[in-house]
């Protein structure tokens, strides 16, 4: 959980990018590290295959600087969509704030946004995360491809969307919806930082 | 309702979408530490609990990492 860390000084939260494969979660990664400005720009390390397919995880520090007197970072990350690697992902939600479900729009992808999102709440569950509560954003990314292969907002939200989440309509190839999606995972999981339990052994 | 993509503006000028992302952030961490009041006392050293990557790039703190790998090239 996010914790305002007075000792410290620190403000430090965890969001990660979950989806099917090729939905778009490493290029949201990709297009928030091409605006940062040169000062802010620290190390994206991405381990992709011979295919540029995300082999284990993409980790993205974002530091925020100095703000009220506590440094600030948002890690993001993305995991591995492709199903064989159920204990990366698992592996990758340890200590998670909050969760960027990026969906692939095309309509023969369907069936892999909701076994996606199905092994979402179940790895959430077996790390001991409730996956009715934690911060969680819908995007719902290619919607920039013709409008015959992709399926409409409503359907997806019907399908995906059950918990009513925010969602975002995004293009993350062109950079749209990028950082409205961004700025609302952010938002749900400052309103959830609390200072840390005062005791000490 | 999905708000619509909002396409990229070429030269925008570096940062922009940058700029303004840490300015609602910076506003809601101000707002959120000072609804938190002065907090805990500080204590003294605290491990972190999220993984961090070090300067190398190469991950750290991230225990049996190895292992799980090696689980997964299985």
């Amino acid at each position: 959980m996010s914790v305002v860390n007075y000792g410290t000084r620190e403000i430090t939260c965890k969001i990660v990018y979950y989806g099917p494969g090729r939905s778009g979660k490493t290029t949201n990664l990709q297009h928030v590290y091409s605006q940062l400005p040169e000062e802010r720009k620290g190390k994206m390390v991405s381990l992709a295959t011979e295919t540029d397919r995300t082999l284990f995880f993409d980790f993205l520090p974002l530091d925020l600087g100095t703000i009220s007197g506590f440094a600030t970072r948002f890690q993001l990350y993305t995991v591995p969509g492709q199903v064989y690697y159920a204990a990366t992902r698992k592996l990758v939600l340890q200590g998670v704030d909050g969760v960027v479900f990026v969906a692939d729009s095309q309509s023969r992808q369907l069936e892999e946004n909701i076994e996606s999102l199905q092994d979402l709440h179940s790895n959430l569950a077996e790390e001991g995360f409730d996956p009715r509560t934690l911060p969680l954003v819908m995007q719902y990314n290619k919607r920039d491809l013709p409008a015959a292969e992709i399926s409409s907002l409503e359907e997806l939200d019907e399908t995906l969307n059950f918990r009513g989440v925010p969602h975002f309509s995004a293009s993350a190839i062109n950079g749209g919806g990028v950082f409205e999606t961004l700025r609302s995972i952010a938002s749900l999981v400052l309103s959830r930082l609390s200072a840390p339990a005062a005791k000490e052994s | 309702m999905a708000t619509e993509p909002k396409k990229e503006e070429t030269d925008e000028g570096e940062g922009g979408e940058f700029a303004e992302f840490l300015a609602d952030v910076s506003q809601e961490i101000a707002q959120r530490v000072e609804s938190l009041g002065g907090g805990p006392k500080p204590r003294a050293e605290e491990k972190k609990k999220t993984p961090v990557v070090a300067d190398a790039g190469l991950i750290a703190e991230w225990p049996n990492i190895a292992d799980r790998i090696i689980e997964e090239m299985r």
